[in-house]
C-alpha cells in the first residue's frame, strides 16, 4: 500500500502563508547586526530533534503564547497547566482539541526559568515524518505561532542573559547566524546537487574577488594582465544572472513551509467539489447535481504522505449571468493563477471516443482553464477525469489506455469520486507532484534553513549590483560589493578568510614586488 | 615643520652622537636595540611619549639607511606611511624630505586603495631621520653591538614569567639598565648572506655581523620559539652604463603629494623631480638563471621566501616562459647608480651581470654592488601581545622584521606602536592597542600576534576589511586624537592641526548638508549637470556631491559665501560625501568587532584544565596563542563559533575579562607623568 496520509488540518496553512511573505524582510535586517527585530512577542515553534524517520521526535516552542498552544494542544482546560518542569502523558490534537495527533509527554516550563528564559513547551512525540508535520501545522495554527528560524532559540537565550552573554548581543557570526555546526549541518542537509551550487558559486566569487584585488594591490607595478577585470565583468554577470534564476524557480523549501497551492478547477458539475471531498474524506463542499454549485473559493488543508498541501476547491468556469457567481468565476480564475499544482477535472463522459478528439479537446479545455496563468504550465498541472463509473468498462479500459499512449498533455488520471475507483492512482500521481514540488522529501524539514538561504543569496545578488555599479568609477567600492556577496553566501557554504584570496592571488599571477 | 626645520649639516651630526655616546648613562626608561626604519620609529615615539629612552645601534652613520629599494609608500604601504605619519612619527615627513619622485598610485581605483609613492633620495632620508633623531629630547643615541640581553624574575603582580632588565654591550663591562627594550634587530639575528656558493654571517653588505648572543638569549632563555626567513636585494647598476632610451619612460605626478598631514609640500619642486624607466625581462634571463642554478645556493635551501617580492630566480621558476617587470629606479638626486627592482638575486656576481646584459636597456650595463641574498632568525608573532611585548617576558618589545615582516612601512609602523608600549611599561602606563577596526597598523599588528607567520608579511589593502573606512586621506581623523588623548605620542602642534581639520570637515559637511535646492535650480546654475531625479524633488549639496561628475569647487561657485572657506578640503570633502553610504554600512560590522576586543582574555589561563566543553584540539590551538582578547581568538584558524561561545560564558561567569590592567586609572598617572616629564626635562644635559 501506498503510504499516505490524508488528513484535513483546517486553514493551518493559511495562517504560515501569511509569514512567508514577510520572513526575507525579517532576516535581512538581523543579517545586518542588528539584534534580530523579531519582536519578542512572537512565540517560535521547531521540531528540536534531529530529522528524519527516529523514536522519538521534540518539538519545542518558546514564547508568550506557549501556555495557550499546550492548553489547546494537550486538552487542558485554563487552570490546570501542568506542574512546571513535570513529564505528562497526554493526547496531543490539533489546535480545536478535535482530533487527536499523537500521544506523547508534554513538558511546561514557565518563565524565567526555561532554556529561553520564556515560557516554553515541549512535545515529545513519536518521530514519523507525518506526526511531526501534523504537530507542526497545528503549531502554526495557534495565533501568534510562528516557524522558529535556525537558531533562534539559542538566540532568545542570549537575548534573555540565560547564557550570561547578554553584553555580546554582538557576537553577530554566534548569534545571528548559524554556529559552524548549524551551517554544516544545513549544507548537508541541502540536496547533494545544491550543495555543490553553492560551493561552485562561492569558489566562482572567490576568484573574482581575487582578481579584482590583485589588480588593486598590484597591476601598478606588475603585470596583470589587461583582460583580468573584462573577466571578473563576465563571471559576476553570470554569477548574478545564475542565481536570480535560481532564485525564481527554486521556491521548493518555502512551498514545504506554507503549504503546495493546489487548485481544482474545471467546466461546471465535473466534480471538482466531489474531489475535494474524496481528497479531505469529510463534506467540507456542498455536492448537487446542479451546475454553479460551488461559488466561492472552500479549502481546506491536506497532507499528502507528509507534504503539506492547500486545496482550493473553486467555482465552475462558464459565463454566467449572475453576479455572484461571475465573482466566484473571478476568484476561482486568480486562485489558478497562483497555483502550484492545478488539477483540472473533466468530466469524461465528455470526451469522444477518437483518442485525437479527446486529445485536442483536452488541450483545448486545458487553455482555457489555464488562461488566467502568465504562461500557462502545463507540467504544474495534472488531468483529472472524472465519472469514470458512467462509461462502460469497454469505453473506460479504451480511453485509460488511450490517454496512457497520448504525448502533449499533462499526467491524465481517470477516476471516479463516487466508487473511488481509480483514487489510489490518481493519489500516487498527485503525491509525486507534490514531492516535486517540495523536493526531497527526505530531507525532511530544513526548509526554514532554505529559507534563510534565501534571503542570504539575495543578499549575495544586491552585493553583485554594487560591483557593476562602480566597477569604472571607484573599484574599491566594486571590490567591496564582491566581498559583500562572498560574506553572504558565506553564511551558507563558510566563512572565506582573506587569507585566502591572496592564496589565489599568488597562484593565479606572478606578484614581483 | 617641513620648511623651517632643516636636518643638520653631517659634520655636526657625527660631533653631536659622539657627544651623546659619552653621555650615556647606566639608567634609561627604554632601551632601542636597532637603528633601521622600526628602531628610529620606537626611540622617537618613546621619548615622545615621555621615556627617558637610549638608541643603540652598531653604527651610527647607517641610521635611517634604506637597505633596499629606495623607495617609500605604495599600495597599502602608504596607508601605513600616514597612519605613523597621523601618529607624530617620522617616516612620512623624512618621505616628503627626500623625496624625488611622488606618484599617487592607484589614481583611478578610488580614493580608499590610493597608495602614495615616492622613490627616495638615500643621502637626504638618512640626513633627515638622523638629524630628527638626535635632536630629539629624552633621545640619545649610542654606538654598540648588543652582547647580552640581562633577564631576571618577573614582578609577580603582572604575567609572564621573566623581566628584562636591561642591556649588557659589547666594549662595556658596566650594564645599561631600563624598564623596557625594544628589540628591532632586522635581519641581523643570526643573519647569514648568500651569494652564489659563499655564505658569510651577517644582516647587511659591509656591515659587522650581530652577536650570537643575543639570538641565544631569545631563544635558551627566554625560551621562544624562532623561525628563519629569507629575502634578496638586486645589484646596483652604474646610471651611465644604462641605455635608458631602451626602457619606457614613467613619470613622477606633476604636483607631487606630501605623505606627511603637517607639510603642504615636498621639499623636492615639481621640476626637481626624476623620472623612473620600466624594461622587461627576455628569455635570456630565465636561460641564465637555470644555468646558474646549481652556483645559487640561496635559492636552493628550502627557507621560506615571500610570495610577492621573489628573487627574478624564483619568478621565472616559477612563471617560466613570460616577460617581467623590472623597474630602473634613480637611487638619488646625485647619484650615479640605478636600482632594478624586480631583480634581486643571488647568483654568482659574473653570472649577475651575464643575466643582466640578457635585458636590452642594460646591454652594457656594469654592476656597482652585486645583490645578495639574506636569510635570518624571526620570533614566531604570536607570542607576542597586541602591545607588540613578548608574553612571557616583561618589559621586552619586538618589532620590524624580527616579527617575520617585510618592508620599511611595516617595520616603522611597528617600530612606533612597539616605542610606544615600551615607554607605557616603562612609565606604569596602561598599555595601548589599536584595533584593526581603526587603522592598518592594528590590522598588521593582529595579523601578526593571532596568525603568525609563514612567509614575510607584507601590507596589502586586501588584508584590511574595513578598507572603505581606513583609507589614507582621513588617518589623522582615525589616529591622530586617539595619539594625543589615548596614547600621548603627538605633538601639541600635530594635534591642534588635527582638531582644526576635523572641525573644519565636520563644518563643512554640516554646511552642504544645509543647502538645499531643487533638482531644476541645481540644473540651472550648474549647466551639464546629469541628474536622474524628478525636476522638483530637493536635492542638498552634500547628495549632490556624491554624483561622479561634482566637484567641491563646483558647488563652491554656486555658493560662494558658506562653502569657499572650506575649499583646502575640497578633495577630502568629496571623498566624505561619496564613501559615507559605506562607511555607515561597515559601521555595526566594527562596533561588533570592537566589542570583542574588548573581552579580554587572562594571559595566564590554564587551557586545558578549563571547565569548559572544548574540544583537545581547540585547547592546544588557545593554549599556543593564546589570544588576548575573544576577538582575536574568533579569527583563529581551527577554532569553531561554538568553542567561541563556551570561552565567553566561562570568561563571563568568573568575570576575569575585568582583570588585568584597565584605563580607569589614567588621569591621575597623566598628571604624575607630565610631572616626571618636567623633571626629566630639567635634569637633560644642556
Amino acid at each position: 500500500m501506498f503510504p499516505f496520509v490524508c488528513r484535513g488540518i483546517m486553514r493551518a496553512a493559511i495562517h504560515t502563508r501569511r509569514i512567508r511573505g514577510t520572513l526575507p524582510g525579517r532576516l535581512l535586517s538581523s543579517c545586518d547586526g542588528v539584534p534580530a527585530g523579531l519582536a519578542d512577542a512572537d512565540t517560535i515553534f521547531a521540531l528540536s530533534s534531529g530529522h528524519g524517520r527516529c523514536g522519538v521526535a521534540v518539538v519545542r516552542v518558546s514564547g508568550p503564547a506557549s501556555a495557550t498552544a499546550l492548553r489547546c494542544m494537550a486538552g487542558l482546560t485554563r487552570s490546570s497547566l501542568p506542574p512546571p518542569r513535570k513529564a505528562l502523558l497526554r493526547c496531543i490534537t490539533d489546535a480545536k482539541g478535535k482530533e487527536v495527533l499523537d500521544r506523547g509527554l508534554v513538558l511546561w516550563f514557565p518563565a524565567p526559568h526555561s532554556f529561553t528564559g520564556e515560557d516554553s513547551v515541549e512535545f515529545h512525540i513519536h518521530g514519523g515524518t507525518a506526526v511531526i508535520t501534523a504537530v507542526l501545522q497545528a503549531l502554526g495554527s495557534v495565533p501568534g505561532m510562528r516557524p522558529a528560524e535556525a537558531g533562534e532559540f539559542t538566540r532568545r537565550a542570549f537575548q534573555a542573559g540565560k547564557l550570561g552573554l547578554t553584553e555580546v548581543e554582538g557576537l553577530g557570526d554566534l548569534i545571528h547566524a548559524e554556529t559552524e555546526a548549524q551551517r554544516r549541518q544545513a549544507l548537508r542537509q541541502m540536496s547533494g546537487d545544491l550543495g555543490r551550487l553553492y560551493q561552485n558559486w562561492s569558489h566562482k566569487l572567490k576568484r573574482c574577488l581575487a582578481h579584482v584585488e590583485a589588480f588593486i594591490d598590484f597591476s601598478e607595478d606588475e603585470l596583470i594582465e589587461d583582460g583580468v577585470l573584462n573577466q571578473v565583468d563576465t563571471s559576476v554577470c553570470h554569477l548574478q544572472a545564475e542565481m536570480e534564476r535560481h532564485l525564481k524557480d527554486e521556491r521548493k523549501g518555502e512551498r514545504l513551509r506554507s503549504g503546495v497551492q493546489v487548485v481544482i478547477a474545471g467546466a461546471t458539475n465535473a466534480g471538482k467539489s466531489s474531489l475535494l471531498n474524496t481528497l479531505c474524506q469529510r463534506p467540507a463542499a456542498i455536492v448537487s447535481p446542479m451546475a454553479g454549485t460551488t461559488r466561492d473559493i472552500v479549502e481546506t488543508a491536506l497532507d499528502i504522505g507528509g507534504f503539506p498541501v492547500l486545496l482550493s476547491d473553486t467555482a465552475g468556469l462558464r459565463d454566467s449571468p449572475d453576479v455572484v457567481e461571475r465573482e466566484g468565476v473571478r476568484r476561482a480564475r486568480e486562485r489558478v493563477e497562483q497555483a502550484d499544482l492545478t488539477l483540472v477535472v473533466v468530466d469524461c463522459a465528455h470526451l469522444l471516443t477518437d483518442a485525437q478528439q479527446a486529445v485536442d479537446v483536452l488541450q483545448t479545455h486545458l487553455m482555457c482553464v489555464l488562461s488566467s496563468q502568465e504562461q500557462p504550465e502545463t507540467d504544474r498541472c495534472l488531468l483529472v477525469l472524472n465519472k469514470s463509473d458512467l462509461l462502460p468498462e469497454c469505453e473506460r479500459q479504451k480511453l485509460d489506455r488511450e490517454m496512457r499512449r497520448v504525448s502533449g498533455l499533462p499526467p491524465v488520471c481517470l477516476i471516479s469520486c463516487h466508487t473511488n475507483d481509480g483514487l489510489q492512482d490518481f493519489l500516487t500521481v498527485l503525491h509525486s507532484s507534490v514531492k516535486t514540488l517540495c523536493g526531497d522529501p527526505l530531507s525532511g524539514a530544513p526548509t526554514l534553513t532554505q529559507a534563510r538561504h534565501r534571503a542570504h543569496l539575495q543578499q549575495c545578488v544586491a552585493a553583485l549590483a554594487q560591483y557593476k555599479r562602480h566597477r569604472d568609477t571607484d573599484l574599491a567600492l566594486a571590490a567591496e560589493g564582491v566581498r559583500l556577496a562572498l560574506t553572504s553566501l558565506g553564511r551558507i557554504t563558510g566563512r572565506v578568510a582573506a587569507e585566502e584570496i591572496l592564496d589565489i592571488i599568488f597562484k593565479d599571477f606572478c606578484i614581483g614586488k | 615643520m617641513l620648511t623651517k626645520k632643516r636636518p643638520l649639516p653631517w659634520s655636526v651630526l657625527s660631533l653631536l652622537s659622539r657627544r651623546a655616546a659619552h653621555l650615556a648613562r647606566q639608567q634609561y626608561d627604554v632601551i632601542v636595540v636597532g637603528g633601521g626604519h622600526a628602531g628610529t620609529e620606537a626611540a622617537a615615539a618613546a621619548a615622545r611619549v615621555g621615556a627617558e629612552t637610549l638608541l643603540v645601534t652598531q653604527k651610527i652613520q647607517t641610521i635611517g639607511a634604506l637597505s633596499c629599494n629606495p623607495s617609500l609608500g605604495g599600495v597599502g604601504k602608504g596607508q601605513l606611511v600616514k597612519e605613523v605619519d597621523a601618529l607624530d612619527g617620522l617616516c612620512g615627513r623624512a618621505g616628503d624630505w627626500a623625496g624625488i619622485h611622488f606618484t599617487i598610485l592607484n589614481r583611478k581605483k578610488g580614493p580608499a586603495v590610493w597608495g602614495p609613492r615616492a622613490q627616495l633620495d638615500r643621502q637626504r632620508y638618512r640626513e633627515f631621520i638622523q638629524s630628527e633623531l638626535l635632536s630629539t629630547p629624552r633621545l640619545t643615541v649610542l654606538e654598540g653591538s648588543v652582547e647580552e640581553l640581562l633577564v631576571t624574575e618577573p614582578n609577580p603582580e603582572e604575567p609572564g614569567h621573566h623581566r628584562v632588565t636591561g642591556i649588557r654591550l659589547a666594549n662595556r663591562s658596566q650594564p645599561i639598565t631600563a624598564s623596557s627594550v625594544v628589540l628591532t634587530t632586522g635581519t641581523f639575528l643570526s643573519g647569514a648572506l648568500f651569494m652564489g656558493q659563499t655564505m658569510s654571517p651577517g644582516g647587511r653588505f659591509g656591515d659587522a655581523p650581530s652577536s650570537a648572543g643575543l639570538s641565544h638569549t631569545l631563544r635558551e632563555r627566554l625560551g621562544l620559539r624562532t623561525g628563519r626567513l629569507r629575502t634578496g636585494t638586486p645589484p646596483r647598476i652604474v646610471k651611465d652604463s644604462v641605455d635608458l632610451c631602451q626602457a619606457e619612460l614613467h613619470l613622477p605626478d606633476t604636483h607631487p603629494t606630501p605623505f606627511s598631514f603637517l607639510n603642504k609640500h615636498t621639499r623636492c619642486k615639481p621640476e626637481e623631480q626624476l623620472p623612473c624607466h620600466l624594461t622587461t625581462t627576455t628569455p635570456g634571463v630565465e636561460r641564465v638563471v637555470k644555468e646558474s642554478l646549481h652556483l645559487n645556493c640561496h635559492i636552493q635551501q628550502d627557507t621560506k621566501g615571500p610570495r610577492y617580492c621573489p628573487s627574478i630566480e624564483s619568478r621565472v621558476l616559477r612563471f617560466p616562459g613570460r616577460s617581467h617587470q623590472v623597474w630602473l629606479e634613480p637611487e638619488g638626486l646625485t647619484s650615479d647608480l640605478l636600482y632594478p627592482q624586480g631583480l634581486s638575486m643571488t647568483m654568482p656576481p659574473d653570472m649577475q651581470l651575464r643575466l643582466i646584459r640578457e635585458i636590452p636597456a642594460l646591454r652594457r650595463a656594469e654592476i656597482h654592488t652585486p645583490g645578495y641574498g639574506v636569510q635570518y632568525d624571526f620570533v614566531c608573532p604570536t607570542q607576542l601581545s597586541p602591545a607588540l611585548q613578548v608574553k612571557n617576558t616583561q618589559g621586552l618589545f619586538l618589532a620590524g622584521q624580527i616579527n617575520g615582516t617585510t618592508g620599511y612601512e611595516e617595520a616603522a609602523a611597528q617600530g612606533l606602536w612597539a616605542g610606544v608600549n615600551a615607554a607605557h611599561w616603562a612609565l606604569s602606563l596602561p598599555p595601548v592597542a589599536l584595533s584593526r577596526t581603526e587603522s592598518y597598523i592594528g590590522v598588521l599588528i593582529d595579523d601578526l600576534v593571532c596568525r603568525g607567520v609563514t612567509e614575510p608579511y607584507r601590507m596589502f589593502t586586501s588584508r584590511a576589511e574595513f578598507r572603505t573606512s581606513l583609507r589614507p586621506d582621513n588617518a589623522d581623523l582615525r589616529l591622530t586624537l586617539k595619539g594625543s588623548e589615548e596614547v600621548g605620542c603627538v605633538s601639541s602642534l600635530r594635534y591642534r592641526e588635527a582638531v582644526r581639520v576635523r572641525d573644519s570637515l565636520q563644518d563643512a559637511l554640516a554646511a552642504l548638508h544645509a543647502l538645499t535646492l531643487s533638482t531644476n535650480k541645481w540644473r540651472n546654475k550648474l549647466p551639464g549637470l546629469q541628474m536622474s531625479e524628478n525636476k522638483n524633488t530637493l536635492v542638498t549639496a552634500g547628495e549632490l556631491l556624491q554624483y561622479n561628475h561634482v566637484s567641491f569647487e563646483m558647488l563652491a561657485s554656486v555658493f560662494p559665501e558658506s562653502l569657499s572657506p572650506y575649499a583646502e578640503f575640497s578633495q577630502r570633502l568629496k571623498i566624505e560625501a561619496v564613501y559615507k553610504p559605506y562607511c555607515d554600512m561597515q559601521k555595526k560590522e566594527i562596533e561588533r568587532i570592537q566589542r570583542e576586543e574588548n573581552m579580554s582574555l587572562p594571559q595566564d589561563l590554564d587551557y586545558f584544565s578549563l571547565p569548559v566543553s572544548l574540544s583537545q584540539e581547540v585547547r592546544e590551538i588557545l593554549d599556543r596563542v593564546r589570544p588576548s582578547t575573544l576577538g582575536s581568538a574568533t579569527r583563529l584558524q581551527g577554532i569553531t563559533p561554538a568553542a567561541v561561545v563556551n570561552l565567553l560564558r566561562y570568561v563571563h561567569a568568573t568575570n576575569a575579562g575585568l582583570k588585568g590592567r584597565t584605563h580607569t586609572n589614567q588621569p591621575e598617572r597623566k598628571e604624575e607623568r607630565d610631572e616626571e616629564r618636567c623633571a626629566r626635562n630639567a635634569s637633560l644635559p644642556q
